[in-house]
């Protein structure tokens, strides 16, 4: 086939590339957008904001004075009742003039960076041990093992949410700040741990044997093979494991809300946002800028570790 | 330095016997050659003797100890594998100079051994490379130098060869064969071309089905293999084996009759009935002559007027095809024998080359 492209063809391919990026990329061009909006620039459909407004991203990290806040025309109303008991005003006017719920990003920020970098951090460590010995070691079991690490994975959060939660909780874990925050850390680990090593398992299946054999010959034991020879050549799925399960812990919703729900100060990110979302703080910009400022770590994380995703490493190492 | 010996050694891959009982001694500098077709145990047993596989029973003893239980890395050899196994991501010098690094050996040293070796296999260009830039010869010679530079007791070769185009296998066969000169290490190099076994070893072990079919030095295999299987796998072309039958006096081939107390080699003593003994002869084409230019002895027997069935030239060498005995034989001459196909030529044998096998066990009488 010479597939040689007619002119109409190269514009259409170049229109469907085009529509394609944009289908995706655009809700993120929308979150930028309306974070740096002004109030009165909402509801103009433009992308680009009449004036920029850094205002939200400043409160969000703590660069501007907290303000004092009044209480909004409609709720005054309410208070003015004369027939409201005076505990339920106070209630209300309480809610509406603290300013302590404003949203201390840099905590939350802090929170998932422990729990995600952490998990991950651990749970690449399991995997390679889990992979290795399904990939290289036969023993009794192995593939029972391999298979069935998988099945954990098929079953869905929502599914295993209750009852884990209930088995904290007998176990006493569930009452304690530090039992809570390990349960989550454990499900993390046991969430990421199947995909992980089905992925580093395949990688290491890749790399010849006689590599390791070459390494033991030349004096290592097999410890010193995997670390000298087996790791190095699989930096660059050693990287994407490791980006994944820091994904899955940074983006993780529905067990944080479970065990952390009662200790605000311990709240991820997702979690905060969600908070943020339904309090009366829930303003636009703010909104957008506590999400772009959720995603970019992600961004910079794959930026970064894309650097060791090049492939192609175990090329040359054996002929045949 | 160091001796290597092998008792009873036998490996079975669940109810599979791959290696059935190898008893070998390698003496301390000797060049050891374990040839055989694929899947007679050769590689198995190489890997035992590396450490890589652990024998089902028997012992390993190389130097004083019995290394069964020995980790390859504790066992001091070094290896050339078949597929060269170098490490992607280190450069050329990285890869040979990688257990001595893990030695802690003094850079002085590493750099004065790495500056000898690169000189001698020509790699002083290649140490920066990678070995994915480097071609196949280049790789083979950098897991030379990888086992070389250690100083090993004991070299290991799986088939270095077996992977390189022609011209390039038998100039690293000869360089191999320089380096063992120089060096002088108990080696075991493992390969299924008789052409490297018997020009590199100083013994040659022939494996068959798991045993050991037969051992001695390369011209000893070539002269007195001990069955068939050993004559036709050693030595190309391959040997002839032609149907015969053994008389009190004499041999008779198609109608030739050999004379029996010339053929030194028959120490078959038992009586031979009347009707005579059927048997398989075993002539090289090498020792058939044309009698146009050798004088007939009183050791050679002439094969009068055989017809040429198919004349193969090959530079110096002409083989050709006659048929004897209901088989087609092979006789190579050289280029001076002026004959063509369907043409008759007398050709002469030396009686001491002509070898007499057992018609069942294919043993030699």
């Amino acid at each position: 086939m010479i597939g040689k492209r007619t002119v109409t063809g190269r514009i259409g391919f170049a229109l469907a590339i085009l529509l394609l990026v944009s289908f995706s990329l655009l809700p993120f061009a929308q979150i930028l957008s309306t974070s740096l909006k002004h109030q009165y620039d909402w509801g103009n459909p433009s992308l680009i904001p009449q004036t920029i407004n850094l205002d939200a991203y400043k409160e969000l990290l703590g660069l501007t004075e907290a303000k004092k806040v009044e209480i909004p025309a409609a709720i005054q109303k309410i208070l003015n009742n004369p027939k409201l008991p005076q505990d339920k005003k106070d209630a209300i006017a309480a809610k509406y003039m603290s300013n302590d719920n404003l949203f201390p990003f840099g905590k939350y920020m802090l929170n998932s960076v422990i729990f995600s970098v952490g998990a991950a951090t651990f749970s690449l460590v399991f995997s390679v041990m889990g992979a290795y010995s399904i990939s290289r070691l036969r023993f009794k079991g192995q593939v029972i093992i391999q298979r069935s690490v998988l099945f954990v994975y098929m079953v869905g959060g929502v599914l295993l949410m209750v009852p884990l939660y209930q088995m904290a909780m007998n176990i006493g874990l569930a009452s304690s700040l530090w039992g809570s925050a390990f349960c989550l850390f454990l499900i993390y680990i046991v969430q990421t741990l199947p995909v992980g090593m089905y992925m580093l398992g395949n990688y290491f299946r890749g790399i010849p044997f006689a590599l390791e054999e070459a390494a033991m010959m030349d004096g290592c034991s097999r410890k010193e093979a995997i670390i000298k020879v087996v790791l190095p050549l699989s930096l660059p799925m050693l990287a994407t494991v490791f980006i994944y399960c820091f994904i899955i812990g940074w983006n993780e919703y529905l067990f944080a809300s479970v065990f952390l729900k009662q200790y605000p100060e311990f709240h991820t990110l997702p979690l905060a946002l969600q908070e943020l979302f339904v309090s009366k703080n829930a303003i636009w910009d703010r909104i957008m800028a506590a999400s772009m400022l959720t995603l970019a770590p992600i961004v910079i994380c794959f930026l970064f570790a894309s650097r060791f995703m090049k492939g192609g490493k175990t090329d040359g190492g054996v002929k045949g | 330095m160091a001796a290597i010996t092998l008792k009873n050694i036998i490996k079975s891959y669940d109810k599979t016997q791959v290696v059935k009982g190898i008893d070998l001694a390698i003496e301390d500098g000797e060049f050891v050659v374990l040839v055989g077709p694929s899947g007679c145990g050769k590689s198995t047993t190489l890997r035992m003797i590396a450490g890589l596989e652990q024998p089902t029973s028997g012992d390993i003893i190389i130097g004083e100890r019995v290394v069964n239980d020995i980790e390859p890395q504790d066992r001091n050899i070094a290896m050339v594998f078949q597929n060269y196994a170098l490490y992607p991501h280190k450069s050329v010098k990285e890869n040979i100079v990688f257990a001595l690094r893990r030695l802690k050996v003094d850079n002085q040293e590493i750099e004065r051994r790495l500056s000898e070796i690169s000189e001698m296999l020509q790699l002083e260009e290649l140490l920066d490379r990678k070995p994915a830039d480097l071609s196949g010869g280049q790789r083979q010679r950098v897991a030379m130098g990888r086992a070389i530079i250690r100083e090993a007791d004991v070299f290991l070769f799986d088939e270095p060869l077996s992977n390189l185009d022609s011209k390039l296998r038998s100039h690293m066969r000869t360089e191999i064969g320089k380096i063992h000169n120089k060096f002088g290490r108990t080696s075991v190099y493992v390969t299924h071309d008789q052409v490297e076994a018997m020009t590199l070893a100083d013994k040659v072990v022939v494996l068959h089905d798991g045993y050991i079919a037969q051992s001695g030095t390369p011209m000893e295999i070539y002269l007195n293999p001990s069955n068939i299987f050993v004559a036709q796998f050693i030595g190309s072309p391959s040997m002839n084996i032609i149907e015969g039958t053994l008389f009190n006096d004499y041999l008779d081939i198609d109608g030739y009759h050999l004379p029996r107390e010339q053929l030194s080699n028959v120490a078959y003593q038992a009586s031979i009935p009347d009707s005579g003994l059927k048997v398989k002869v075993g002539i090289r084409p090498d020792f058939f002559n044309d009698k146009a230019f050798f004088s007939e002895t009183d050791i050679t027997f002439n094969f009068t007027n055989l017809t040429i069935d198919l004349i193969e030239p090959m530079g110096f060498d002409k083989e050709i095809l006659f048929n004897l005995a209901g088989g087609s034989v092979k006789a190579r001459l050289d280029l001076r024998s002026e004959i063509k196909r369907g043409g008759d030529i007398d050709l002469l044998v030396d009686l001491s080359r002509v070898l007499i096998f057992d018609y069942q066990t294919e043993q030699r009488l």
